[in-house]
């Protein structure tokens, strides 16, 4: 038994372990020492309290972008648009979070971070439509809708949402009312870590306890079979992916009432496309995703300050991510298997 | 007034046509390629390098077409063999790539975000006597410079070679009748792993066009999302070479006209959406045709 999960540890933990072996060949090519490196990351990450709190700050949109991901995952859509509805729902309560002037924060937060949520599950009822109505690959919509909610927020916070006297492509502030309070000042960490850690936790319990749970996940595994049953696959699908997107919109609330506290153009370093790799790195499990939010979080906010301590430029943690992606979904034991077969 | 747009948006069209029609064969072959981004970006780094170095514009596109055509074998390996999930490794190879880009750019040549190399030599253009006096064809045939030509040769090539080669039919077979193939003989997986080592070599080749054919340096954002667009204009062709190209250039044009409207009050980034949106009506109207037509046989 404990064999067993030690193993699946190992197994998890193998595409992370392979990709710090080829950032210590990037690392080492160009003429740096990867050990003193990533001691100095892991000690940027995790050496106290203030840098723990970073770590957990630069964790938190993970957690949700890699929630909603795992959600259409495991039921077998590939939705790839979390980027998009992190932008969307980013701007939604960004502008209700500077309209709504007045409103006590226990009014203005709720709605704000709804209206982030309500307008990321709205941006997939389009793609939902399309692949379970007409079979429309809904890989190819969802990249594409990226692409067009980054231009349409950029556009937005250039023109009509754009604040006052400022040259550069950002709203205004949001009051002070609608900004989640901080759980450990100076530090950034705001509730929105305490609420999605929540969030990933509840979707543990609803993955294993509850009968949609239990039930979309089998439509991931085998549809034919669910079909045979009698579950309705098409309306499972088409709320798994509404589903997605409302959490990937509420991520992007969460983001710009905690952290940022306005929408600005460029709003997410990817962070829609790191949750990928988070979900896939977890295998879509509760315990698996929040690791491995934390691993990604860990390297974004020591890359953040590396740059600071040496000459190592920051890029070396998206060479690690990319990496990691890569290696999260490729069978390793073939690799094992060929070379058995050819000797 | 209407031959700088045309000349533009020709001069737009070359990379992603030659993209495109890369990620073609690869999907024709079996591979949805997401990464034809990564594979942009290093042609344009190489071919800048390369330039800069030899001053010969021959060896750049060289470089850049076997650097794109290594990053095709790296994440088409990856696939066929390990099993992995196309779609991820393709985005997995954008965010890898760019990132061990800029890594390089700093860590070796001290830069950061744009490289301008002393001596980089660009692709020469081809003036046609007569021709070019003529309004109009003059700004479409005269004055571009040889990767716009050979982008546009490849349309016919690429359509007559899927449609009456036996190499075409085995590709095709990859693609679409795995186990077929394999029962003729064939090695599906090693043909479609060229397949994206020619879709790679495209791409590198449209990333040299934009270092050394347009701007005649390298900066971080120099591909600006054109791999997609590329994906863009190949689901648009439905694999079709002609209605590939006539995909590539129409994002072409779009882009040439926003250049041109700027400050005209129309927001750039609306027209940067169009390709996106376009591609996402195509596949509703092929959705619902397909609908139609299965409706009325059953």
């Amino acid at each position: 038994m404990i064999r067993a999960a030690l193993a699946n540890l190992a197994a998890a933990a193998l595409p992370f372990v392979l990709a710090l072996a080829i950032g210590a060949i990037v690392l080492a090519v160009t003429g740096h020492d990867p050990i003193s490196v990533y001691a100095l990351m892991a000690s940027e990450a995790f050496g106290g309290t203030r840098r723990i709190a970073a770590t957990l700050t630069a964790t938190t949109p993970l957690l949700l972008t890699g929630l909603a991901t795992a959600i259409a995952f495991r039921a077998g859509v590939f939705n790839v648009g979390i980027e998009g509805c992190f932008y969307l729902g980013g701007l939604a309560a960004a502008t209700l979070g500077f309209w709504l002037v007045g409103w006590p924060a226990i009014a203005i937060i709720p709605v704000a971070l709804l209206a982030g949520a309500l307008i990321g599950g709205a941006w997939m009822v389009a793609p939902a439509t399309l692949k379970v109505r007409l079979g429309v690959d809904e890989v190819v919509t969802t990249l594409m809708l990226n692409f067009i909610a980054i231009n349409l927020t950029s556009w937005l916070v250039n023109g009509p949402l754009l604040a006052r006297g400022s040259a550069n492509s950002a709203t205004p502030a949001i009051e002070k009312a609608a900004e989640l309070p901080r759980l450990l000042p100076p530090s950034t960490l705001h509730l929105g870590f305490i609420i999605s850690l929540a969030l990933v936790i509840l979707y543990g319990f609803w993955d294993r306890f509850t009968v949609t749970g239990f039930r979309s996940r089998l439509v991931g595994l085998n549809a034919r079979f669910c079909r045979a049953v009698g579950i309705d696959v098409p309306s499972l699908l088409f709320r798994m992916m509404i589903l997605s997107g409302l959490i990937g919109g509420l991520a992007g609330a969460i983001h710009a009432l905690g952290l940022v506290h306005r929408f600005v153009a460029g709003f997410s370093p990817g962070y829609g496309f790191t949750g990928i790799a988070v979900a896939l790195l977890g295998r879509n499990s509760a315990l698996g995703m929040i690791l491995a939010a934390l691993v990604f979080g860990a390297l974004a906010s020591s890359g953040a300050t590396i740059q600071l301590f040496s000459d190592v430029p920051i890029e070396i943690v998206e060479v690690l991510q990319g990496t990691v992606m890569i290696f999260a979904v490729a069978k390793l034991g073939l690799l094992l298997r060929d070379r058995r077969g050819l000797a | 007034m209407i031959d700088p747009l045309i000349h533009a948006a020709l001069l737009m069209t070359t990379p992603i046509l030659l993209a495109a029609i890369g990620g073609l064969v690869n999907r024709v072959g079996g591979i949805v390629n997401i990464g034809l981004e990564s594979m942009m970006l290093t042609g344009a780094l190489v071919a800048v390098i390369v330039s800069a170095d030899t001053g010969s514009v021959m060896l750049a596109l060289f470089a850049a077409l076997v650097a794109g055509g290594i990053v095709g074998l790296l994440m088409s390996r990856v696939v066929t063999r390990l099993a992995a999930n196309e779609i991820i490794v393709g985005l997995g190879f954008s965010v890898a790539v760019a990132g061990l880009v800029r890594f390089l750019l700093k860590s070796v040549y001290g830069v950061s975000g744009t490289f301008n190399p002393p001596g980089v030599v660009m692709l020469p253009r081809i003036d046609i006597p007569v021709i070019a006096d003529v309004p109009i064809l003059g700004a479409i045939l005269s004055g571009q410079d040889p990767l716009t030509w050979f982008a546009w040769a490849m349309v016919p090539v690429t359509a007559f070679v899927l449609a009456r080669t036996r190499l075409g039919l085995r590709l095709r077979a990859a693609g679409s009748a795995e186990t077929t193939a394999r029962a003729l003989g064939l090695d599906p997986l090693a043909i479609r792993d060229a397949s994206t080592v020619f879709a790679g070599a495209m791409s590198g080749l449209a990333g040299a066009h934009l270092s050394i054919g347009v701007v005649g340096l390298f900066n971080e954002g120099i591909t600006g999302g054109r791999g997609f667009i590329a994906l863009a204009a190949f689901y648009f062709g439905r694999n079709r070479p002609w209605r590939t190209a006539l995909g590539a250039l129409l994002f072409g044009f779009f882009e040439a006209l926003q250049i041109r409207l700027q400050g005209r009050g129309v927001p750039a980034e609306l027209v940067q959406m169009l390709p996106y949106l376009i591609v996402i009506l195509v596949l509703t109207g092929l959705g619902l045709a397909n609908r139609r037509r299965s409706g009325s046989s059953s």
